[in-house]
């Protein structure tokens, strides 16, 4: 616990929570505690992407998968026998279960290949539960969705934006303490170097299983909210898009950084929001998609370390300035 | 047995289709280890320009080689700025050919709108051979003959030709190579080039064929080009010849007997070569772990 305190700057992150918490008094506009309730959620699903990317070094290029799981397994909860928290709680177990069972079966069987071969997997995986998805018309109704009605706790969209941020506040800090913990240290030397670690005695491919079942559980819970706030669910969520999203956030808010997962599902959403307002005005921005796109290959290339990166350069070039100034006084 | 040699010409001909993709992908795979997620948006861009080019001008032949042209130019964009900055780093290789893939796809409905758009068949290639109540679609037979055909060419071009010989000694050991003084970064240019060419081409013969094209095709046809270049062995062009084969004509036998498994059928079968044989079918670097 400690060590989490130490390294988060802890006054930033209580001054935010607070600030998000007193939000709804001061700005009771619904369509902004939509947005902001959609920024939770996806904080969440970048913050378990990161977890892969940032913090073991493990390229999926199917997350969503997961994030379908969680959606599905609710939405279809929920569809089938009555909605109250019973039944959510029953979802969201369901699609943990599941989560977890299909993100061990795809790491035993790839996670020893190389980057390559286990990001292509992934990419068809998810492709499958696509199709399954529309195949399977029976529950899920194929591409055209369904709609489902929610419990009347999560109707009310002030307590459904507490329930989120109080779900982003939680993952936040298991995960810190995940990312801190003794195996978090090895999926770190992993990252860096995968042989390295290997030679030091370490299973690799076991800590690489644990890094991808507690993504696929982060994600999945993510989608299970996302179906919440929706209450409305199709094929979309398993669609590539969803993933790229995840890829947006982490690498934009900088990766290896739980708090960048979060500024960048914040910026991201944000532009979304905008851009899309923008749309209905000037047609262009009817494919704001590119701008995002142009946007992550610019962050890939010229900041990849992403906004907590370039903060954390500021923050450090800052430091450096005083104590040089500090030593050129002593020097006088 | 009639349903049975249609469904092979469908397969073989949509195998040729995916072999004209999975080619670059192996060959670059195999020269530089870069794994080109925007493969598929070259495709998707070879079969919108060909269906435009197609309509406006009425000649086929003007379409495929406008497509292969518009698919060179992109090619050439996307090595230079995507794929040399990140050079040697595989994680932001993977990530920003991906985003390459994101940027190819959402122009197309920049361009063309979102709306599939419907590609009609060039005259001269429309109806079909009859023999003995056996219906061969000819669009079918001239996709097998140009896929067969480009095969060759590329066999002959890495088998016969000095930049063949330089290419398949780049693909078994590429700083070796460098060390004679082989200029490999050119060398991959080259590859890259024509990878995008045969994907775009690939792209230009889709279209006709399948009778409309829309922007996720990309993706879908790179996924199966991917399970083809794994089946098939990464950097083997024989391997991928052989898995498109094997793909498309699964494919096209599923799609008929058991239509909801057909994408299922591609998965089991790159599992169990997965497990079975992790290099692939032709493979030889051993590459995969």
């Amino acid at each position: 616990m400690r060590g989490l305190f130490h390294k988060v700057p802890m006054y930033w992150g209580l001054a935010i929570v607070l600030f998000m918490l007193l939000f709804p008094f001061v700005n009771d506009s619904r369509s902004t505690l939509i947005l902001l309730t959609q920024i939770f959620i996806f904080a969440i699903f970048a913050m378990s992407f990161d977890i892969l990317l940032g913090y073991t070094g493990i390229v999926s290029f199917g997350h969503c998968m997961f994030f379908g799981i969680g959606a599905y397994s609710t939405a279809i909860i929920f569809n089938q026998l009555e909605a109250n928290l019973l039944t959510f709680m029953i979802g969201l177990v369901i699609g943990i279960a599941l989560s977890v069972l299909v993100s061990y079966i795809i790491g035993l069987l790839s996670l020893r290949l190389k980057s390559h071969f286990y990001a292509m997997l992934t990419l068809a995986v998810s492709q499958l539960f696509l199709v399954l998805a529309e195949k399977w018309r029976g529950v899920t109704h194929g591409g055209d969705g369904f709609t489902f009605s929610v419990p009347d706790l999560f109707k009310d969209r002030t307590s459904f934006y507490y329930i989120t941020l109080l779900s982003v506040a939680v993952v936040f800090i298991l995960l810190k303490l995940f990312t801190e913990s003794s195996t978090g240290k090895v999926l770190k030397a992993i990252s860096q170097n995968e042989h390295r670690a290997e030679a030091l005695g370490y299973k690799t491919l076991h800590y690489k299983l644990i890094a991808s079942v507690t993504a696929g559980v982060a994600a999945s819970f993510s989608g299970a909210l996302y179906a919440v706030s929706l209450r409305f669910i199709n094929t979309n969520v398993f669609s590539i898009e969803v993933t790229l999203d995840a890829l947006l956030m982490t690498m934009i808010g900088g990766l290896g950084t739980l708090a960048g997962a979060i500024a960048g599902a914040g910026i991201i959403e944000f532009l979304r929001h905008y851009l899309s307002e923008l749309a209905m005005a000037y047609p262009i921005f009817e494919r704001w998609t590119i701008i995002l796109g142009f946007l992550y290959i610019v962050v890939l290339l010229g900041f990849p370390s992403g906004l907590a990166g370039f903060i954390k350069k500021l923050t450090l070039k800052k430091k450096r300035k005083v104590k040089k100034k500090e030593e050129l006084k002593k020097i006088a | 047995m009639e349903v049975f040699i249609n469904l092979l010409v469908n397969g073989v001909s949509t195998g040729l289709l995916i072999f004209l993709l999975a080619a670059g992908l192996t060959l670059i795979f195999g020269l530089m280890s870069v794994l080109n997620f925007a493969h598929g948006g070259l495709f998707v861009w070879g079969a919108f320009s060909g269906a435009w080019i197609f309509t406006e001008t009425n000649s086929f032949l003007l379409a495929i080689a406008g497509a292969i042209l518009i698919g060179m130019g992109l090619g050439w964009v996307m090595e230079r700025f995507l794929i040399r900055p990140v050079y040697g780093n595989h994680v932001r290789q993977l990530l920003i050919t991906l985003g390459g893939m994101l940027i190819l796809s959402e122009s197309i409905k920049i361009f063309w709108g979102p709306n599939p758009i419907r590609v009609n068949m060039p005259g001269w290639l429309e109806g079909s051979y009859q023999f003995d109540g056996i219906i061969i679609i000819k669009y079918r037979v001239f996709v097998i003959v140009i896929g067969l055909l480009l095969y060759l060419a590329l066999w002959l071009l890495l088998r016969h030709t000095q930049i063949g010989l330089m290419i398949r000694a780049g693909v078994m050991d590429k700083e070796m190579v460098q060390a004679l003084g082989i200029n490999v970064k050119g060398l991959f240019t080259f590859v890259f080039l024509l990878g995008a060419a045969l994907a775009a081409l690939g792209g230009a013969l889709l279209a006709p064929y399948s009778g409309v094209v829309f922007a996720e095709m990309g993706m879908q046809y790179a996924i199966l080009a991917f399970i083809v270049v794994i089946i098939g062995g990464m950097g083997s062009l024989q391997g991928s010849a052989l898995a498109s084969l094997i793909v498309g004509v699964a494919g096209a036998f599923a799609a008929y007997f058991m239509p909801d498994l057909s994408l299922a059928l591609n998965m089991l079968l790159l599992v169990i070569v997965l497990l079975v044989k992790p290099t692939g079918l032709l493979g030889e670097k051993g590459s995969a772990v």
